[in-house]
């Protein structure tokens, strides 16, 4: 029984861990003010689920379109925001995500609106299905080992300094002749591919979406974690995921009932933004200011 | 007629729109950040009027008086504690703007834990059989709600035209740092707007308690429209971010003509992000330069 609750505890991090680093390139590294790296998570889940549920695509094939989806989106959001700077970028992609949030919810005839959609298929590769907890957890721990490794090797070679400095000095690059604009829906792109690729993992593990799991609540869960966490470190985005997704667990322990837990968890979110934001700006091991 | 229907329907949205976006605006003109948490001020007063009226059976107007009073007394509260001290460490924009969403999660979320996720309803005015005006239907609530917030604009517009006080605040609205030079606090007006913009969210969630259920929610909805409507009208502007509101009210309500109802918001936010885009100053909102002036 308690090594259930741990395995799925760490599948949860594991999926949240893939959604902070990612963020963590938009917003920490390249300084791009993106709250609407939920709406990737959500295409992600529903092209994942939509694919599994009525098409027989083999799942590596729906997995990786997931996260194309996602990434295509992340291209267009840039491309329509890239005028834009600081808080109203912020706002722009605030919008997007409440946009897309209203597609879910109203474009029943795809997405069966607020009922949601059940029966998600676990994932078979090559035949091999996998159906326990513990295979899934595995198979959750290796795409995340292999998104924070690719996410570190890109951020040490050049590009990723690249991407600081377009972070830093936008204009600065532009002089060395560099189109910024590329860098910038590069890896806007990389990391709502990655958003995706997470919300596909998300919605075969639970196996149920509806369009609650993507709201304006669960963009406070993922920006307290990179900010705790702090901007451009991947290491303290991983720390910050375990430490955010388990203090609330500790509310468990006084047998809550769930009309409390619920917001009681929230609350415990909200603060520790609006904590950190005012008494550690840079979070745990952050290197760069917000904004 | 469906005309008419929609028109007055988009005119009463409109008006509760435009309480909420000046309030919005009024902060946003002197303190130069987005306050989110605006509509989670909107919740906390209508809960507070439902716990004043519905619960302790006060007299409507001593609750009504009461909750704008504690409303400007909460958003006080919150300035000096939150913004304050982020201002102070000359946080960011966009720092202030994360903050504000934050706390509006924050109330709510209060709320939620406080009342319960059931609606409430405050009972005050039965709802009455509407009124046909040129095959349209209005209840006489709305009418009322509508003629108040229509009084109360022009109040503030006074207010802001003819008063010191308004003319202060204009004044630290258009050029902090010349304000500061010719000796007016510009500090205390940020609070004294903050204040008075929170009293108005006070009477929005007053008013919105008074037609709809209250609910945990609401005030996350009422936020995006307010502050579409204050957006598009020239969020520095308290004229424009009325006219925007109304515009906002009117666009929504014919744009169900083509889509399904649920769609209201994402056309909000369409219209917001047509406007960021291509005018971001909004239709009567100041130009350029005043945004890397900071108080």
């Amino acid at each position: 029984m308690i090594e259930a609750y741990f395995i799925h505890l760490l599948i949860i991090i594991g999926i949240y861990i893939i959604l902070a680093t990612s963020l963590n390139l938009a917003l920490g590294y390249t300084g791009l003010l993106n709250l609407g790296h939920i709406a990737f998570f959500g295409i992600g889940a529903y092209v994942s689920t939509l694919l599994s549920v009525n098409t027989s695509l083999p799942f590596l094939l729906i997995f990786i379109l997931a996260g194309f989806v996602a990434s295509i989106f992340g291209y267009l959001l840039m491309l329509a925001t890239n005028k834009l700077r600081g808080d109203y970028l912020a706002l722009a992609t605030l919008g997007f995500n409440f946009v897309i949030y209203s597609l879910f919810l109203n474009w029943t005839s795809l997405t069966r609106g607020p009922l949601g959609i059940p029966g998600i298929p676990k994932p078979s590769i090559f035949g091999f299905v996998f159906q326990s907890n513990l295979s899934y957890l595995i198979f959750v721990a290796v795409i995340a080992f292999l998104v924070v490794g690719f996410l570190h090797l890109l951020l040490k070679s050049s590009y990723g300094k690249l991407l600081e400095a377009v972070r830093d000095n936008e204009l600065a690059c532009k002089v060395l002749g560099k189109n910024t604009f590329k860098m910038k829906w590069q890896a806007m792109a990389v990391s709502a591919f990655f958003a995706g690729i997470a919300g596909s993992l998300y919605a075969h593990y639970i196996t149920f979406i509806d369009p609650s799991s993507f709201s304006l609540y669960e963009i406070i869960l993922i920006l307290t974690i990179v900010l705790v966490g702090g901007l451009a470190t991947l290491k303290g985005s991983i720390a910050a995921t375990v430490i955010i997704l388990l203090i609330p667990e500790v509310l468990r322990f006084f047998a809550l009932p769930s009309s409390i837990l619920g917001p009681a968890r929230q609350i415990i979110y909200a603060l520790l933004l609006i904590l950190i934001l005012m008494y550690r700006p840079r979070g745990l091991f952050g290197k760069v200011d917000l904004g | 007629m469906i005309v008419t229907q929609l028109l007055i329907n988009g005119i009463i949205a409109g008006s509760i729109y435009a309480l909420v976006a000046v309030g919005f605006s009024l902060i946003y003109a002197t303190n130069r950040f987005v306050h989110f948490a605006h509509g989670g001020f909107v919740t906390v007063s209508a809960y507070l009027i439902y716990t004043f009226f519905s619960l302790w059976g006060l007299n409507f107007y001593v609750s009504a008086l009461l909750t704008i009073i504690v409303a400007g007394f909460l958003g006080w509260l919150v300035y000096k504690l939150v913004y304050t001290p982020l201002k102070k460490r000359k946080a960011s924009n966009a720092v202030l703007l994360i903050a504000s969403v934050g706390l509006l999660i924050l109330l709510e979320n209060l709320m939620l834990l406080i009342f319960g996720a059931d609606v409430k309803s405050l009972g005050y005015i039965k709802i009455k059989k509407g009124i046909e005006i040129l095959g349209g239907i209005i209840t006489p609530l709305q009418i009322v709600i509508v003629v108040l917030v229509v009084v109360l604009l022009l109040i503030l517009w006074f207010f802001m035209k003819k008063t010191r006080l308004g003319k202060t605040m204009r004044a630290v609205a258009d050029n902090p740092n010349l304000s500061n030079i010719i000796g007016i606090n510009a500090k205390r007006i940020c609070y004294l707007s903050f204040i008075i913009g929170t009293a108005l969210a006070g009477i929005a969630g007053i008013l919105v308690a008074l037609e709809q259920n209250i609910e945990p929610i609401m005030g996350t909805g009422l936020m995006i429209k307010g502050f579409t409507g204050a957006i598009i009208g020239g969020v520095t502007s308290v004229p424009g971010s009325v006219l925007g509101s109304y515009l906002l009210g009117l666009v929504e309500n014919f744009g169900i003509w083509f889509l399904p109802s649920g769609y209201k918001d994402a056309i909000a936010f369409v219209l917001l992000f047509i406007f960021l885009l291509f005018k971001p100053t909004g239709i009567l909102g100041l130009r350029g330069k005043y945004k890397e002036q900071k108080v």
